[in-house]
Protein backbone atom coordinates (compact mmCIF):
# COMPACT_ATOMS: atom_id res chain seq x y z
CA UNK A 1 0.00 0.00 0.00
CA UNK A 2 1.29 3.73 -0.93
CA UNK A 3 2.83 5.26 2.16
CA UNK A 4 0.33 8.38 1.81
CA UNK A 5 -2.73 6.00 2.07
CA UNK A 6 -4.69 5.83 5.36
CA UNK A 7 -3.98 2.84 6.67
CA UNK A 8 -7.02 0.85 5.72
CA UNK A 9 -6.81 -0.91 8.71
CA UNK A 10 -8.69 1.78 10.32
CA UNK A 11 -10.23 4.01 7.64
CA UNK A 12 -11.61 1.24 6.60
CA UNK A 13 -13.11 -0.17 9.81
CA UNK A 14 -14.17 3.29 10.94
CA UNK A 15 -15.98 4.32 7.59
CA UNK A 16 -18.20 1.21 7.80
CA UNK A 17 -18.43 1.06 11.11
CA UNK A 18 -20.14 4.63 11.26
CA UNK A 19 -22.54 3.45 8.26
CA UNK A 20 -23.46 0.51 10.02
CA UNK A 21 -22.14 -1.57 7.05
CA UNK A 22 -20.74 -5.23 7.88
CA UNK A 23 -17.77 -6.91 6.19
CA UNK A 24 -16.10 -10.39 6.47
CA UNK A 25 -12.43 -10.75 6.41
CA UNK A 26 -12.67 -11.70 2.53
CA UNK A 27 -14.64 -8.58 1.61
CA UNK A 28 -11.98 -6.56 4.03
CA UNK A 29 -8.85 -7.91 2.00
CA UNK A 30 -10.59 -7.04 -0.83
CA UNK A 31 -10.95 -3.47 0.44
CA UNK A 32 -7.79 -2.98 1.53
CA UNK A 33 -6.33 -3.83 -2.10
CA UNK A 34 -8.60 -1.28 -3.63
CA UNK A 35 -8.04 1.54 -1.16
CA UNK A 36 -4.32 1.03 -1.51
CA UNK A 37 -4.57 1.46 -5.66
CA UNK A 38 -7.03 4.30 -5.40
CA UNK A 39 -6.82 6.18 -2.16
CA UNK A 40 -2.97 7.51 -3.63
CA UNK A 41 -4.40 9.25 -6.97
CA UNK A 42 -7.35 10.02 -5.14
CA UNK A 43 -5.34 12.01 -2.77
CA UNK A 44 -3.84 13.83 -5.80
CA UNK A 45 -6.68 14.60 -7.10
CA UNK A 46 -8.17 16.44 -3.99
CA UNK A 47 -5.01 18.46 -4.34
CA UNK A 48 -5.59 19.41 -8.00
CA UNK A 49 -6.24 23.13 -7.83
CA UNK A 50 -9.26 24.07 -9.54
CA UNK A 51 -10.08 26.89 -8.58
CA UNK A 52 -9.39 28.36 -11.81
CA UNK A 53 -12.52 26.12 -13.31
CA UNK A 54 -15.70 27.76 -13.58
CA UNK A 55 -17.87 24.85 -13.20
CA UNK A 56 -20.35 23.63 -16.34
CA UNK A 57 -24.05 23.77 -15.60
CA UNK A 58 -25.54 21.08 -16.60
CA UNK A 59 -23.30 20.18 -19.05
CA UNK A 60 -24.69 18.36 -22.06
CA UNK A 61 -21.88 15.61 -22.23
CA UNK A 62 -23.22 15.17 -26.35
CA UNK A 63 -21.93 18.78 -27.38
CA UNK A 64 -18.54 20.37 -26.65
CA UNK A 65 -18.87 22.58 -24.05
CA UNK A 66 -19.75 26.29 -24.15
CA UNK A 67 -17.15 28.71 -25.08
CA UNK B 1 -18.44 -18.62 -50.72
CA UNK B 2 -17.46 -19.38 -47.52
CA UNK B 3 -19.47 -20.52 -44.42
CA UNK B 4 -22.15 -17.98 -44.51
CA UNK B 5 -21.26 -17.72 -40.80
CA UNK B 6 -18.02 -16.41 -41.38
CA UNK B 7 -18.72 -13.68 -43.48
CA UNK B 8 -18.95 -10.37 -42.20
CA UNK B 9 -21.73 -8.09 -41.45
CA UNK B 10 -22.48 -6.33 -44.42
CA UNK B 11 -21.86 -9.45 -46.52
CA UNK B 12 -24.42 -11.47 -44.20
CA UNK B 13 -26.94 -8.71 -45.02
CA UNK B 14 -26.28 -8.25 -48.57
CA UNK B 15 -26.33 -12.06 -49.03
CA UNK B 16 -29.32 -12.17 -47.56
CA UNK B 17 -31.33 -9.38 -49.12
CA UNK B 18 -30.20 -11.09 -52.25
CA UNK B 19 -31.21 -14.10 -51.42
CA UNK B 20 -27.87 -15.70 -51.32
CA UNK B 21 -28.54 -16.77 -47.96
CA UNK B 22 -31.14 -17.83 -46.04
CA UNK B 23 -31.84 -15.93 -43.11
CA UNK B 24 -33.58 -19.12 -41.30
CA UNK B 25 -30.92 -21.60 -42.13
CA UNK B 26 -28.00 -18.83 -41.20
CA UNK B 27 -30.20 -18.46 -38.10
CA UNK B 28 -30.27 -22.25 -37.81
CA UNK B 29 -26.27 -22.28 -38.15
CA UNK B 30 -25.47 -19.44 -35.64
CA UNK B 31 -27.40 -21.56 -32.96
CA UNK B 32 -25.52 -24.78 -34.44
CA UNK B 33 -22.40 -23.27 -33.81
CA UNK B 34 -23.23 -21.45 -30.36
CA UNK B 35 -23.59 -25.01 -29.42
CA UNK B 36 -20.01 -26.16 -30.49
CA UNK B 37 -17.94 -23.78 -30.14
CA UNK B 38 -19.51 -22.00 -27.16
CA UNK B 39 -18.73 -24.33 -24.23
CA UNK B 40 -14.93 -23.02 -25.14
CA UNK B 41 -15.74 -19.58 -24.84
CA UNK B 42 -18.70 -18.73 -22.63
CA UNK B 43 -19.54 -16.03 -24.91
CA UNK B 44 -23.14 -16.18 -24.88
CA UNK B 45 -24.93 -17.18 -21.68
CA UNK B 46 -28.52 -17.59 -23.17
CA UNK B 47 -29.98 -18.50 -26.21
CA UNK B 48 -33.70 -18.81 -27.02
CA UNK B 49 -34.33 -20.45 -30.42
CA UNK B 50 -38.16 -19.93 -30.20
CA UNK B 51 -38.07 -16.02 -29.57
CA UNK B 52 -35.37 -15.61 -32.30
CA UNK B 53 -37.11 -17.66 -34.91
CA UNK B 54 -40.24 -15.42 -33.86
CA UNK B 55 -38.02 -11.92 -34.39
CA UNK B 56 -36.93 -13.18 -37.96
CA UNK B 57 -40.59 -14.03 -38.79
CA UNK B 58 -41.82 -10.76 -37.74
CA UNK B 59 -38.50 -8.93 -38.95
CA UNK B 60 -39.12 -6.10 -41.78
CA UNK B 61 -37.27 -5.27 -44.52
CA UNK B 62 -34.51 -3.13 -42.70
CA UNK B 63 -30.38 -2.73 -43.17
CA UNK B 64 -30.07 -6.00 -41.06
CA UNK B 65 -32.48 -7.83 -42.14
CA UNK B 66 -32.40 -11.75 -41.22
CA UNK B 67 -28.35 -11.38 -39.30
CA UNK B 68 -28.38 -12.81 -36.26
CA UNK B 69 -26.78 -10.66 -33.49
CA UNK B 70 -25.35 -10.91 -29.90
CA UNK B 71 -26.43 -8.47 -27.15
CA UNK B 72 -24.84 -7.87 -24.23
CA UNK B 73 -26.30 -8.73 -20.74
CA UNK B 74 -26.87 -5.67 -20.22
CA UNK B 75 -30.60 -4.36 -21.20
CA UNK B 76 -33.79 -5.68 -20.79
CA UNK B 77 -35.21 -8.24 -23.99
CA UNK B 78 -39.12 -8.52 -23.52
CA UNK B 79 -38.19 -12.34 -22.60
CA UNK B 80 -35.91 -11.57 -19.93
CA UNK B 81 -34.38 -8.88 -17.90
CA UNK B 82 -30.39 -8.40 -17.93
CA UNK B 83 -28.50 -9.89 -14.91
CA UNK B 84 -25.36 -7.23 -15.78
CA UNK B 85 -23.07 -10.36 -15.10
CA UNK B 86 -24.37 -10.40 -11.33
CA UNK B 87 -26.15 -12.50 -9.31
CA UNK B 88 -28.06 -9.31 -7.60
CA UNK B 89 -27.94 -5.51 -8.46
CA UNK B 90 -28.53 -2.77 -6.65
CA UNK B 91 -32.03 -1.67 -8.42
CA UNK B 92 -35.00 -3.90 -9.60
CA UNK B 93 -34.45 -4.87 -13.03
CA UNK B 94 -37.65 -6.47 -15.29
CA UNK B 95 -37.85 -8.13 -19.04
CA UNK B 96 -38.86 -4.93 -21.71
CA UNK B 97 -38.30 -3.66 -25.06
CA UNK B 98 -35.29 -1.85 -24.55
CA UNK B 99 -33.85 0.64 -26.99
CA UNK B 100 -31.02 -1.88 -28.28
CA UNK B 101 -33.60 -4.15 -28.90
CA UNK B 102 -36.04 -1.64 -30.45
CA UNK B 103 -33.35 -0.31 -32.47
CA UNK B 104 -32.64 -3.90 -34.08
CA UNK B 105 -35.54 -5.28 -34.29
CA UNK B 106 -36.56 -2.18 -36.33
CA UNK B 107 -33.61 -2.70 -38.73
CA UNK B 108 -34.77 -6.51 -38.97
CA UNK B 109 -31.84 -8.39 -37.21
CA UNK B 110 -32.42 -11.39 -35.23
CA UNK B 111 -30.96 -11.91 -31.71
CA UNK B 112 -29.29 -15.05 -31.21
CA UNK B 113 -28.00 -14.58 -27.75
CA UNK B 114 -26.96 -12.77 -24.53
CA UNK B 115 -23.38 -11.59 -24.35
CA UNK B 116 -21.69 -12.56 -21.29
CA UNK B 117 -20.06 -9.61 -19.28
CA UNK B 118 -17.74 -8.76 -16.17
CA UNK B 119 -19.46 -8.58 -13.05
CA UNK B 120 -21.45 -5.54 -12.77
CA UNK B 121 -19.67 -3.91 -15.76
CA UNK B 122 -16.86 -3.50 -12.97
CA UNK B 123 -14.07 -4.58 -14.78
CA UNK B 124 -12.13 -4.70 -18.16
CA UNK B 125 -10.80 -8.13 -17.96
CA UNK B 126 -14.55 -10.50 -18.35
CA UNK B 127 -12.05 -12.60 -15.67
CA UNK B 128 -15.44 -11.98 -13.32
CA UNK B 129 -18.93 -13.07 -13.77
CA UNK B 130 -21.75 -14.68 -12.71
CA UNK B 131 -21.90 -17.01 -15.91
CA UNK B 132 -17.82 -17.74 -15.34
CA UNK B 133 -15.37 -15.81 -17.31
CA UNK B 134 -15.77 -15.71 -21.14
CA UNK B 135 -12.60 -16.39 -22.99
CA UNK B 136 -10.62 -14.92 -25.95
CA UNK B 137 -11.04 -16.54 -28.93
CA UNK B 138 -7.22 -16.17 -29.59
CA UNK B 139 -6.01 -18.09 -26.60
CA UNK B 140 -8.90 -19.68 -24.38
CA UNK B 141 -6.56 -18.96 -21.26
CA UNK B 142 -6.56 -15.40 -21.41
CA UNK B 143 -8.92 -12.69 -20.82
CA UNK B 144 -11.19 -11.40 -23.59
CA UNK B 145 -11.62 -8.26 -21.96
CA UNK B 146 -14.68 -6.25 -20.56
CA UNK B 147 -16.83 -5.27 -19.96
CA UNK B 148 -18.61 -6.27 -22.70
CA UNK B 149 -16.33 -9.60 -22.83
CA UNK B 150 -19.26 -12.17 -24.35
CA UNK B 151 -20.09 -9.78 -27.37
CA UNK B 152 -16.36 -9.36 -27.88
CA UNK B 153 -15.19 -13.09 -27.57
CA UNK B 154 -18.37 -13.99 -29.65
CA UNK B 155 -17.69 -11.76 -32.89
CA UNK B 156 -14.06 -12.84 -32.64
CA UNK B 157 -15.50 -16.62 -32.26
CA UNK B 158 -17.71 -16.43 -35.33
CA UNK B 159 -20.36 -17.38 -33.23
CA UNK B 160 -22.10 -14.08 -35.05
CA UNK B 161 -21.40 -11.33 -36.97
CA UNK B 162 -21.85 -8.60 -34.72
CA UNK B 163 -23.00 -7.59 -31.55
CA UNK B 164 -23.83 -4.50 -28.83
CA UNK B 165 -21.96 -4.18 -26.14
CA UNK B 166 -21.77 -1.37 -23.55
CA UNK B 167 -19.12 1.55 -22.89
CA UNK B 168 -19.03 3.08 -19.80
CA UNK B 169 -15.12 3.59 -19.03
CA UNK B 170 -13.85 1.46 -22.35
CA UNK B 171 -16.48 -1.68 -22.18
CA UNK B 172 -16.75 -1.83 -25.69
CA UNK B 173 -12.97 -0.24 -26.78
CA UNK B 174 -11.30 -2.79 -24.00
CA UNK B 175 -12.86 -6.34 -25.25
CA UNK B 176 -12.85 -5.18 -28.73
CA UNK B 177 -8.86 -4.67 -28.26
CA UNK B 178 -8.23 -7.65 -26.74
CA UNK B 179 -10.34 -9.59 -29.07
CA UNK B 180 -8.69 -8.00 -32.85
CA UNK B 181 -12.29 -6.65 -33.17
CA UNK B 182 -13.39 -3.08 -34.17
CA UNK B 183 -15.41 -1.11 -31.26
CA UNK B 184 -17.45 1.98 -31.24
CA UNK B 185 -17.96 4.07 -28.26
CA UNK B 186 -20.29 6.64 -29.66
CA UNK B 187 -20.54 10.16 -28.73
CA UNK B 188 -22.77 10.14 -25.32
CA UNK B 189 -25.93 9.87 -26.07
CA UNK B 190 -26.19 9.57 -29.65
CA UNK B 191 -26.91 5.93 -29.12
CA UNK B 192 -29.66 3.86 -28.10
CA UNK B 193 -29.93 3.42 -24.41
CA UNK B 194 -33.36 3.42 -23.23
CA UNK B 195 -34.41 0.21 -20.54
CA UNK B 196 -30.81 0.43 -19.01
CA UNK B 197 -30.95 0.09 -15.55
CA UNK B 198 -28.79 3.17 -15.30
CA UNK B 199 -29.95 4.55 -18.18
CA UNK B 200 -31.77 7.90 -16.24
CA UNK B 201 -28.93 8.41 -14.45
CA UNK B 202 -25.63 7.83 -16.37
CA UNK B 203 -23.39 10.46 -17.59
CA UNK B 204 -20.85 7.73 -18.69
CA UNK B 205 -22.41 4.87 -20.53
CA UNK B 206 -23.69 4.32 -23.81
CA UNK B 207 -23.97 1.29 -26.56
CA UNK B 208 -21.40 0.66 -28.87
CA UNK B 209 -21.11 -1.89 -31.74
CA UNK B 210 -18.54 -4.63 -31.70
CA UNK B 211 -17.68 -6.18 -35.16
CA UNK B 212 -14.71 -6.80 -37.30
CA UNK B 213 -14.06 -3.78 -39.53
CA UNK B 214 -15.12 -0.36 -39.09
CA UNK B 215 -17.66 -0.49 -42.09
CA UNK B 216 -19.42 -3.41 -40.01
CA UNK B 217 -19.66 -1.21 -37.39
CA UNK B 218 -20.93 1.59 -38.99
CA UNK B 219 -23.45 -0.61 -40.08
CA UNK B 220 -24.22 -1.58 -36.29
CA UNK B 221 -24.06 1.55 -35.12
CA UNK B 222 -26.52 2.68 -38.08
CA UNK B 223 -29.48 0.79 -36.36
CA UNK B 224 -28.16 2.17 -32.57
CA UNK B 225 -28.34 5.99 -33.86
CA UNK B 226 -31.46 5.53 -35.63
CA UNK B 227 -30.01 7.09 -38.21
CA UNK B 228 -27.53 5.73 -41.22
CA UNK B 229 -23.82 6.73 -40.70
CA UNK B 230 -22.29 8.47 -43.89
CA UNK B 231 -19.07 7.66 -45.22
CA UNK B 232 -16.38 10.14 -45.79
CA UNK B 233 -12.86 9.39 -46.63
CA UNK B 234 -10.81 11.35 -43.63
CA UNK B 235 -8.46 13.27 -46.07
CA UNK B 236 -6.09 15.48 -44.55
CA UNK B 237 -6.65 14.06 -41.29
CA UNK B 238 -4.56 16.17 -38.43
CA UNK B 239 -3.50 13.50 -35.72
CA UNK B 240 -3.06 14.54 -32.79
CA UNK B 241 -0.25 12.24 -30.24
CA UNK B 242 0.82 12.87 -26.27
CA UNK B 243 3.68 11.94 -24.57
CA UNK B 244 2.41 10.74 -21.83
CA UNK B 245 1.99 7.38 -19.60
CA UNK B 246 -1.04 6.41 -21.80
CA UNK B 247 1.39 6.22 -25.15
CA UNK B 248 4.56 5.76 -23.97
CA UNK B 249 4.19 3.76 -20.77
CA UNK B 250 3.31 0.32 -22.78
CA UNK B 251 4.81 -2.55 -24.14
CA UNK B 252 7.36 -2.12 -27.05
CA UNK B 253 5.28 -4.40 -29.29
CA UNK B 254 2.02 -1.89 -28.34
CA UNK B 255 4.13 0.96 -29.07
CA UNK B 256 5.42 0.01 -32.19
CA UNK B 257 2.46 -1.19 -33.74
CA UNK B 258 0.49 1.67 -32.91
CA UNK B 259 3.47 3.61 -33.99
CA UNK B 260 3.12 2.42 -37.42
CA UNK B 261 -0.24 2.30 -37.41
CA UNK B 262 -0.63 5.91 -37.10
CA UNK B 263 2.27 6.72 -39.82
CA UNK B 264 0.73 4.24 -42.20
CA UNK B 265 -3.06 6.37 -41.18
CA UNK B 266 -1.19 9.51 -41.99
CA UNK B 267 -0.18 8.57 -45.56
CA UNK B 268 -2.96 6.82 -46.25
CA UNK B 269 -5.07 10.11 -45.55
CA UNK B 270 -2.42 12.68 -46.58
CA UNK B 271 -2.72 14.28 -43.31
CA UNK B 272 0.04 14.94 -40.29
CA UNK B 273 0.54 14.24 -37.28
CA UNK B 274 0.57 16.84 -34.29
CA UNK B 275 2.05 16.55 -30.91
CA UNK B 276 -0.70 18.02 -28.69
CA UNK B 277 -0.14 18.27 -24.48
CA UNK B 278 -2.86 16.86 -22.73
CA UNK B 279 -2.02 17.14 -18.83
CA UNK B 280 -4.19 15.49 -15.95
CA UNK B 281 -4.72 12.35 -17.97
CA UNK B 282 -4.67 10.22 -14.77
CA UNK B 283 -6.80 12.44 -12.53
CA UNK B 284 -9.46 12.28 -15.65
CA UNK B 285 -9.11 8.73 -15.40
CA UNK B 286 -9.73 8.75 -11.57
CA UNK B 287 -12.93 11.25 -11.97
CA UNK B 288 -14.38 8.73 -14.48
CA UNK B 289 -14.40 6.23 -11.59
CA UNK B 290 -15.38 8.27 -9.13
CA UNK B 291 -18.38 9.53 -11.33
CA UNK B 292 -19.34 5.97 -12.30
CA UNK B 293 -19.05 4.63 -9.20
CA UNK B 294 -21.49 7.65 -7.58
CA UNK B 295 -24.05 6.53 -10.12
CA UNK B 296 -24.04 2.54 -9.72
CA UNK B 297 -24.18 2.72 -6.24
CA UNK B 298 -27.72 4.55 -6.61
CA UNK B 299 -30.26 2.34 -4.73
CA UNK B 300 -27.76 1.05 -2.44
CA UNK B 301 -28.39 1.17 1.28
CA UNK B 302 -25.84 -0.03 4.58
CA UNK B 303 -29.33 -2.51 4.88
CA UNK B 304 -29.04 -3.61 1.45
CA UNK B 305 -24.90 -3.88 1.61
CA UNK B 306 -25.48 -5.94 4.47
CA UNK B 307 -27.32 -8.33 2.54
CA UNK B 308 -25.47 -8.75 -0.94
CA UNK B 309 -26.23 -12.55 -2.58
CA UNK B 310 -23.40 -14.43 -1.50
CA UNK B 311 -23.12 -15.32 -5.13
CA UNK B 312 -21.65 -12.10 -5.30
CA UNK B 313 -18.02 -12.29 -6.05
CA UNK B 314 -16.02 -11.48 -2.69
CA UNK B 315 -14.45 -8.51 -5.02
CA UNK B 316 -17.91 -7.39 -5.81
CA UNK B 317 -19.07 -7.30 -2.37
CA UNK B 318 -15.73 -5.43 -1.13
CA UNK B 319 -16.04 -2.92 -3.91
CA UNK B 320 -19.39 -2.27 -3.39
CA UNK B 321 -19.32 -1.55 0.37
CA UNK B 322 -15.68 0.19 -0.22
CA UNK B 323 -17.56 2.69 -2.88
CA UNK B 324 -19.86 3.99 0.48
CA UNK B 325 -16.49 5.89 1.64
CA UNK B 326 -15.72 7.91 -1.13
CA UNK B 327 -15.56 10.98 0.49
CA UNK B 328 -18.16 13.26 -1.70
CA UNK B 329 -15.42 16.12 -1.88
CA UNK B 330 -13.26 13.34 -4.46
CA UNK B 331 -16.59 13.41 -6.13
CA UNK B 332 -17.04 17.10 -6.90
CA UNK B 333 -13.83 17.22 -7.47
CA UNK B 334 -13.88 14.64 -10.08
CA UNK B 335 -16.89 16.90 -11.74
CA UNK B 336 -14.37 19.53 -12.19
CA UNK B 337 -11.83 18.09 -13.48
CA UNK B 338 -14.57 16.35 -16.18
CA UNK B 339 -15.25 20.26 -17.11
CA UNK B 340 -11.41 20.82 -17.19
CA UNK B 341 -10.91 18.29 -19.42
CA UNK B 342 -13.87 18.84 -22.08
CA UNK B 343 -12.35 22.39 -22.29
CA UNK B 344 -9.34 21.33 -22.94
CA UNK B 345 -10.19 18.96 -25.55
CA UNK B 346 -12.32 21.72 -27.17
CA UNK B 347 -9.43 23.75 -27.92
CA UNK B 348 -7.59 20.68 -28.85
CA UNK B 349 -9.96 19.93 -31.46
CA UNK B 350 -9.58 23.20 -33.07
CA UNK B 351 -6.34 21.99 -33.89
CA UNK B 352 -6.55 17.98 -34.61
CA UNK B 353 -8.79 15.65 -36.40
CA UNK B 354 -8.43 12.81 -34.09
CA UNK B 355 -6.80 11.92 -30.51
CA UNK B 356 -4.58 7.98 -31.06
CA UNK B 357 -2.58 6.70 -28.57
CA UNK B 358 -3.03 2.73 -27.67
CA UNK B 359 -6.23 1.66 -26.61
CA UNK B 360 -4.20 -1.06 -24.05
CA UNK B 361 -1.20 -0.89 -23.42
CA UNK B 362 -0.47 -4.29 -23.30
CA UNK B 363 -2.27 -7.60 -25.21
CA UNK B 364 -4.25 -9.64 -23.48
CA UNK B 365 -3.38 -10.97 -19.78
CA UNK B 366 -3.88 -14.61 -18.39
CA UNK B 367 -7.45 -15.18 -16.93
CA UNK B 368 -5.91 -16.61 -14.09
CA UNK B 369 -3.43 -13.55 -13.51
CA UNK B 370 -5.15 -10.53 -15.33
CA UNK B 371 -1.71 -8.33 -14.90
CA UNK B 372 0.26 -6.74 -17.17
CA UNK B 373 4.14 -5.76 -17.26
CA UNK B 374 4.45 -2.74 -18.19
CA UNK B 375 8.11 -0.38 -18.49
CA UNK B 376 6.63 1.48 -15.07
CA UNK B 377 6.35 -2.30 -13.51
CA UNK B 378 3.46 -5.14 -13.09
CA UNK B 379 -0.15 -3.39 -12.86
CA UNK B 380 -3.66 -4.96 -12.95
CA UNK B 381 -4.90 -5.11 -16.06
CA UNK B 382 -7.93 -2.83 -14.92
CA UNK B 383 -5.45 0.25 -13.37
CA UNK B 384 -3.46 -0.56 -16.57
CA UNK B 385 -6.31 -0.35 -19.15
CA UNK B 386 -8.64 2.67 -17.57
CA UNK B 387 -6.14 5.27 -18.00
CA UNK B 388 -6.40 5.11 -21.78
CA UNK B 389 -10.19 4.72 -22.06
CA UNK B 390 -11.99 6.86 -19.05
CA UNK B 391 -11.32 10.10 -21.17
CA UNK B 392 -14.00 9.59 -23.78
CA UNK B 393 -16.52 8.57 -21.09
CA UNK B 394 -15.99 11.15 -19.26
CA UNK B 395 -16.18 13.66 -21.48
CA UNK B 396 -18.72 12.46 -23.92
CA UNK B 397 -16.25 12.21 -26.90
CA UNK B 398 -16.58 9.53 -29.67
CA UNK B 399 -13.86 6.94 -29.44
CA UNK B 400 -12.76 4.17 -31.46
CA UNK B 401 -11.10 0.94 -31.00
CA UNK B 402 -9.30 -0.90 -33.86
CA UNK B 403 -6.47 -3.91 -34.85
CA UNK B 404 -3.14 -2.79 -35.53
CA UNK B 405 -1.13 -6.00 -34.98
CA UNK B 406 -0.45 -8.99 -33.18
CA UNK B 407 1.71 -9.39 -30.10
CA UNK B 408 4.96 -12.61 -30.76
CA UNK B 409 2.39 -14.47 -28.39
CA UNK B 410 -0.13 -14.22 -31.54
CA UNK B 411 -2.39 -11.82 -29.24
CA UNK B 412 -4.62 -8.45 -31.46
CA UNK B 413 -2.72 -4.69 -30.61
CA UNK B 414 -4.98 -2.37 -30.61
CA UNK B 415 -5.28 1.92 -31.51
CA UNK B 416 -7.58 4.21 -29.96
CA UNK B 417 -8.63 7.18 -32.35
CA UNK B 418 -10.73 10.06 -30.47
CA UNK B 419 -12.43 13.12 -32.02
CA UNK B 420 -14.71 15.71 -31.59
CA UNK B 421 -18.28 15.79 -30.15
CA UNK B 422 -20.56 14.28 -32.75
CA UNK B 423 -17.34 13.29 -35.37
CA UNK B 424 -18.38 9.52 -34.72
CA UNK B 425 -18.51 9.04 -38.91
CA UNK B 426 -14.75 10.63 -38.97
CA UNK B 427 -13.98 7.82 -36.50
CA UNK B 428 -14.96 5.26 -38.53
CA UNK B 429 -13.65 6.68 -41.69
CA UNK B 430 -10.72 6.96 -40.26
CA UNK B 431 -10.33 3.12 -38.83
CA UNK B 432 -11.48 2.46 -43.03
CA UNK B 433 -8.89 4.24 -43.65
CA UNK B 434 -6.38 3.23 -41.88
CA UNK B 435 -8.08 -0.80 -43.37
CA UNK B 436 -7.04 0.06 -46.45
CA UNK B 437 -3.47 1.24 -45.65
CA UNK B 438 -2.71 -2.04 -43.91
CA UNK B 439 -4.70 -4.09 -46.38
CA UNK B 440 -7.18 -4.95 -43.90
CA UNK B 441 -4.77 -7.43 -42.62
CA UNK B 442 -5.18 -7.27 -39.18
CA UNK B 443 -9.32 -6.75 -39.12
CA UNK B 444 -9.72 -9.88 -41.27
CA UNK B 445 -7.32 -12.10 -39.03
CA UNK B 446 -8.72 -14.69 -37.18
CA UNK B 447 -7.77 -16.81 -34.45
CA UNK B 448 -5.18 -19.78 -35.20
CA UNK B 449 -6.28 -23.13 -35.99
CA UNK B 450 -5.25 -24.48 -32.50
CA UNK B 451 -7.58 -21.74 -30.85
CA UNK B 452 -10.22 -22.99 -33.38
CA UNK B 453 -9.85 -26.59 -32.92
CA UNK B 454 -10.17 -26.02 -29.32
CA UNK B 455 -13.68 -24.32 -30.00
CA UNK B 456 -14.54 -26.91 -31.96
CA UNK B 457 -13.75 -29.62 -29.40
Amino acid sequence: MAENAPSGGGFIPAGLAALGIEADETELAVMAAVHGLIWPPLSELLALDTAHVEPERCPDLSRAPEP
Amino acid sequence: MSEPLDLGLRAQAAAIAAGEVDAGELLDAALARIEQRNPALNAVVETFPERSREMLAAAPEGPLRGVPLVIKDEWPLPWRAQRFGAAELMVPTAPGESGPYRALRGAGATIVGVGNMHELGAGSTGAVSYYGAARNPWDTERCPGGSSSGPAAAVAGRLAAGAVGADGLGSVRLPAAYCGLTGLKPTFGSSAMAGHHMAPITTLIVSGPLCADAGDCRLLASALYGKELSTGDAAGLRIGVVRDPVSEDVTPEAAGACEEAIEALRAETGGELREIELPDLEAASLAGILIINSEAMGGATPRKLNRLSPELSPIARGTLKYGMLLPAAALAQGQRVRTLMRRRLAALFAGVDVIAWPTVPAPAPPLDAPVVELPSGTHSADQANVRGAALANLTGIPAISMPVGLSDDGLPLALQLQAAWGADELLLDAAEALERANGRRWVDAVPPPAEASAMEA
